[in-house]
């Protein structure tokens, strides 16, 4: 219905510097992602044997990047619901796709902080090698590009942000926290391994456990997480964006 | 044919306007499907057209379509059946082609809370594709039109309804696109304000812009619109200017005088009688108020003389509408 099928990023950048500044604009929303992981690893630290540690900061890494599907269902849908500035954007020469992306970019300046922070304890605590590094970064842009077409998607199904609010909660701690994200795949069920392999957060830490020696994970386990991690982001990304463009107009 | 000039970005590719019509809509037709709820059939069989560089009021009561037809209008909503051309561009189809040339007040929208008006109309500007320092001076002089230059640094949320309402209205006029859509853009402003978004839009409309917008002020439509369309239960009842609509109620001045010792079939030769509220009016012709006058003073009644509004004619005809439809 909107003619060629390529994705059209007029005014991406300009879009997500708008979101960005609504989130940084909310600095105790941005001190409190920080504070609560920071809370989480005390305790980790307080509480757990010391081998656990790296794996609280690896999954900490891992599951800011996932929660940012939270806060984009959250926003796209109040915007959208109570702000009525979706129909301001699409009937722009902003494109559906960039308004969708532009957000999650925006989005995720809110856990740059949370993020960095983290990473700075994770390489005091374990340092990491340059392909670590790199993995690393190629996961939690995997997980968040997962995470924020998840709930770009999700947002439009709903009329009601009081309908909202369980629901996203629901769905991000369960699949963030729930799987081995904050602790090592072999304290999870064998029988329940392959799934853990293929969700999207457990997956992403898996796989980065592995590479910093923190998991022995075999071939296949490997081959699968990372297959799994490719194939979600390419599949929710494209459908994320087809989607931004559908919900563009209402009854399309 | 007058060609406008339109800056809508560095990158939009545009194919330029080749028609005098800004919008022309024939055999509108929308239908609500809600799962549970029976079907609503929101447009039926609506014609309009809006002249490129016109102002036009789109009129009618509560759920009688105006919102339906702005998002459709705007590329905002798909229609049941119909057809639309924007700048003789095919909206339906084509919307992508259609939405550079376009901006729209959302009804009952609000800028983003946690960003300036300074910042709300600026990021707007720029996310269309404006570059920084047309963007900047955009944004000023916006700001400045809507009389919110001052608290320009203030977050959104702290401003009252009509300030962040003129935000609203000052990001989409700062667009200076060729077509605004308005969805009552004034709602909980102040008459000052309101009066600043008339001659915002005024002086729009004098640079080449056009405008549809709604409104349930009808001193608005009246002052603002070239042009009115009058809507009722999806379709067009009434269409002209203020003035020629205030005429099909039968005259442009009203006489109106308390009903207790009013006789209405004294008066029925002047013009149209309209009763209610304890007063008798009379729709009638400026030539026969002093017969009228002199009528009413010989017998102790002391009326009042005033112009027809576009109030009592949209009452008339949208009233005439209803009961046309209850038969």
């Amino acid at each position: 219905m909107l003619g060629d099928s390529r994705p059209a990023w007029h005014g991406l950048w300009a879009f997500a510097a708008t979101e960005a500044r609504v989130q940084l604009h909310e600095y105790l929303s941005i001190a409190s992602t920080v504070l609560v992981q920071v809370i989480f690893i005390f305790f980790v630290w307080l509480l757990a044997p010391p081998y656990l540690l790296p794996f609280a900061l690896v999954g900490s890494m891992v599951f800011s990047a996932f929660v940012i599907g939270e806060r984009v269902l959250n926003e796209a849908a109040y915007i959208r619901i109570d702000h009525k500035l979706n129909e301001l954007y699409h009937a722009s020469p902003l494109s559906p796709e960039s308004y969708f992306l532009g957000m999650g970019i925006g989005v995720l300046t809110a856990y740059l902080p949370t993020l960095v922070f983290i990473g700075l304890l994770t390489e005091a605590v374990h340092p990491l090698s340059l392909a670590a590094g790199g993995l690393l970064l190629l996961v939690l842009i995997g997980v968040w590009l997962i995470a924020s077409s998840l709930g770009y998607i999700l947002s439009t199904l709903f009329r009601d942000m009081r309908a909202i609010w369980p629901y996203s909660t629901l769905l991000f701690n369960f699949f963030g926290v729930l799987p081995p994200v904050f602790y090592p795949l072999g304290l999870f069920p064998g029988w329940l391994a392959p799934l853990a392999l293929v969700l999207p957060p457990s997956a992403g830490a898996a796989l980065l456990m592995y590479v910093i020696g923190l998991e022995s994970l075999s071939g296949g386990q490997v081959i699968l997480a990372a297959t799994a991690l490719i194939i979600e982001t390419l599949l929710l990304s494209v459908a994320a964006v087809f989607w931004s463009r559908r919900t563009s107009r209402e009854g399309a | 044919m007058p060609n406008i000039s339109i800056e809508v970005g560095v990158s939009s590719n545009l194919h330029p306007p080749t028609t005098d019509l800004a919008v022309s809509a024939h055999g509108m037709r929308k239908v609500y499907h809600t799962r549970g709820h029976p079907a609503v059939e929101a447009l039926r069989g609506l014609d309009l057209t809006v002249k490129r560089g016109e102002r036009v009021a789109l009129l009618g009561r509560n759920g009688a379509g105006k919102t339906t037809f702005l998002k459709i209008a705007s590329t905002l909503l798909l229609p049941t059946a119909g057809t639309l051309e924007i700048f003789g561009l095919d909206a339906v189809k084509r919307p992508e082609e259609v939405r550079p040339l376009i901006a729209v007040v959302p009804q009952e929208g609000h800028p983003f809370y946690h960003l300036t008006p300074w910042e709300q109309v600026y990021t707007y500007l720029r996310s269309r594709g404006f570059p920084r320092d047309v963007a900047r001076d955009r944004t000023e002089s916006a700001l400045k039109d809507m009389g919110i230059f001052d608290i320009r640094s203030q977050l959104n949320v702290t401003l009252s309804g009509g300030q962040q309402q003129r935000t609203m209205v000052a990001t989409v006029l700062a667009t200076e696109a060729p077509l605004l859509f308005l969805d009552e853009p004034t709602l909980g402003m102040d008459p000052f304000a309101r009066r600043g978004v008339w001659a915002a839009l005024r002086k729009l409309t004098d640079r080449g812009s056009t405008i549809l917008l709604t409104t349930h002020y009808l001193d608005e439509a009246e002052s603002l619109s070239q042009r009115v369309y009058i809507v009722e239960h999806g379709h067009v009842v009434a269409e002209g200017t203020a003035d020629e609509l205030k005429r099909r109620v039968g005259g442009t001045v009203r006489v109106t005088m308390p009903e207790a010792g009013a006789h209405p079939a004294d008066y029925e030769s002047f013009g149209r009688i309209m009763a209610g509220d304890g007063v008798l009016h009379v729709i009638t012709e400026p030539r026969r108020v002093s017969e009228i006058l002199n009528l009413a003073l010989s017998r102790g009644i002391s009326p009042t003389v005033g112009p027809v509004t576009l109030e009592e004619a949209f009452l008339q005809l949208v009233g005439r509408a209803i009961e046309e439809d209850a038969r």
